[in-house]
């Protein structure tokens, strides 16, 4: 599985992997039935705390993209809800926009621009 | 070169490097027969029939086999093993360019062929000369000479099948990288396991650590050379049988085991690229780590796997899932450390 995190993202952690997460079940690295690498082996590889991955693996479950399995680790459940994957680049653009002195209204008039 | 000469070339060498591998496993195979049948048919007056074929863990010879059954069976088996090469040439010629396949298959073939006249050298000189198969001399240490002639032989093998082309699929694969920004950081992480060797280890050391406590317990009839073997292979079994693999800018580290020890650090300097490629246990000799130093496959599974090419041309594969974002990334930190501060 690969993991992509943002240096300068001001998100808290766990939204930051989760988001990684859900990336790389859209992208098809990951399909339905795929079991997941060890929540502590991604910690340890990302060099943070075993409970952020976790936290993070908790809040996709509740989206319904990841299942818990007794005995059986995590495994994908779903393929994320395109909304979602969305709302979670938006997020990310327009925390990127407020580092550039941008505010929301600036963007949703940049992105009628555009479109 | 792609144009219909060079394909011509290369099917040239195809059928020149087939002919002359299936000419080597005919040769070996007639070697190794007729060494496994004239011995027992020479000595047929100095043995019991039946004979002991098998011993119990006291050492002591506790099953027999008729002589003619015992001659068929060693003789059947050898050639279903030194068939699986030659069906895996038929089925997939090509394998025959790559170094590390063909290694694979001279190891199965020398290994396998020296374990068997290993065996049956054990076998004749404990029932020689005894009157009746029950009164065969006890098996104990001679039973590594079957062992080491598996080791030598898949050695031995391997050597000689070294010699000649080598452009695998590297040869032609481009190197994929991740756009990474600089304030990005990445890792990958994977993880293989093989059930049914996880079970047999598992299975071996449970039997071992049993009959060691039964020893320790005042158990007679146990021998403690059976019983540390059986707990010893079962362990290296049970470790070996699962391997996580994390990349990070450290480098690659392979984790083995439940315990994730022992552990295998490639640091990112001593890779030139990676690459992800099928590779199957037929191309490479079996299950497990296979190979030679410098060039070696952790095969878990048949499939997917990622290769590591060494900047000294020396090669490291692992079966292993969602190798091709592994690859990538591996050769996204290999370009980085060769811009970057302190860049070789």
């Amino acid at each position: 599985m690969l993991i992509r995190l943002d240096l300068n993202d001001p998100r808290p952690l766990h939204e930051q992997v989760a988001e990684a997460i859900r990336r790389a079940v859209a992208e098809g690295s990951y399909a339905p039935g795929d079991r997941l690498p060890p929540a502590r082996d991604l910690a340890a590889a990302l060099g943070i705390n075993a409970n952020t991955v976790l936290r993070a693996l908790r809040d996709l479950r509740d989206e319904g993209v990841l299942e818990f399995r007794r005995g059986r680790g995590v495994s994908v459940l779903n393929r994320p809800n395109p909304r979602s994957v969305i709302e979670e680049k938006l997020r990310s653009l327009l925390a990127e926009a407020v580092q550039y002195g941008y505010r929301h209204d600036d963007v949703i008039e940049l992105i009628r621009e555009l479109s | 070169m792609t144009g219909p000469r060079a394909r011509s070339l290369k099917g040239v060498i195809d059928l020149g490097l087939r002919a002359r591998f299936l000419s080597a496993v005919a040769g070996w195979f007639a070697l190794v027969t007729v060494a496994l049948a004239a011995p027992p048919l020479m000595l047929r007056e100095r043995l019991p029939d039946p004979l002991a074929t098998h011993w119990g863990v006291s050492g002591g010879p506790d099953g027999s086999m008729p002589f003619a059954a015992f001659l068929l069976f060693e003789v059947g088996v050898w050639a279903v093993v030194a068939g699986v090469p030659l069906v895996s040439v038929l089925v997939r010629p090509g394998q025959l360019r790559r170094r590390s396949a063909r290694m694979g298959l001279g190891a199965l073939l020398g290994g396998s062929g020296l374990f068997f006249l290993g065996l049956q050298a054990v076998t004749l000189s404990a029932n020689l000369d005894a009157p009746v198969w029950w009164r065969a001399a006890p098996l104990g240490w001679g039973a590594l000479v079957a062992i080491l002639g598996l080791v030598a032989g898949g050695w031995l093998g391997a050597l000689a099948a070294r010699p000649g082309p080598d452009d695998g699929p590297e040869a032609t694969a481009g190197v994929r990288r991740l756009s990474l920004g600089a304030d990005q950081r990445a890792v990958w992480v994977s993880s293989v396991r093989n059930v049914p060797l996880a079970a047999l280890g598992g299975s071996l050391l449970a039997a071992g650590t049993g009959y060691v406590v039964f020893a320790l317990l005042g158990g007679e009839g146990i021998l403690w050379s059976v019983a540390g073997t059986l707990a010893f292979v079962g362990l290296v079994g049970l470790i070996f049988s699962s391997v996580r693999v994390q990349v990070t800018e450290e480098g690659i580290v392979l984790f083995y085991g439940p315990l994730r020890l022992p552990r295998w650090h490639v640091p990112i300097r001593r890779v030139e690229r990676a690459w992800s490629e099928e590779r199957y246990p037929s191309g490479v000799g079996g299950w497990g780590i296979r190979g030679l130093p410098g060039s070696v496959t952790v095969m878990l599974r048949g499939g997917e796997c990622l290769v590591l090419g060494y900047v000294s041309g020396g090669r490291l594969a692992i079966s292993i899932d969602d190798a091709e974002n592994g690859a990538a990334l591996v050769n996204t930190l290999v370009a980085r450390e060769s811009t970057g501060p302190g860049a070789r």
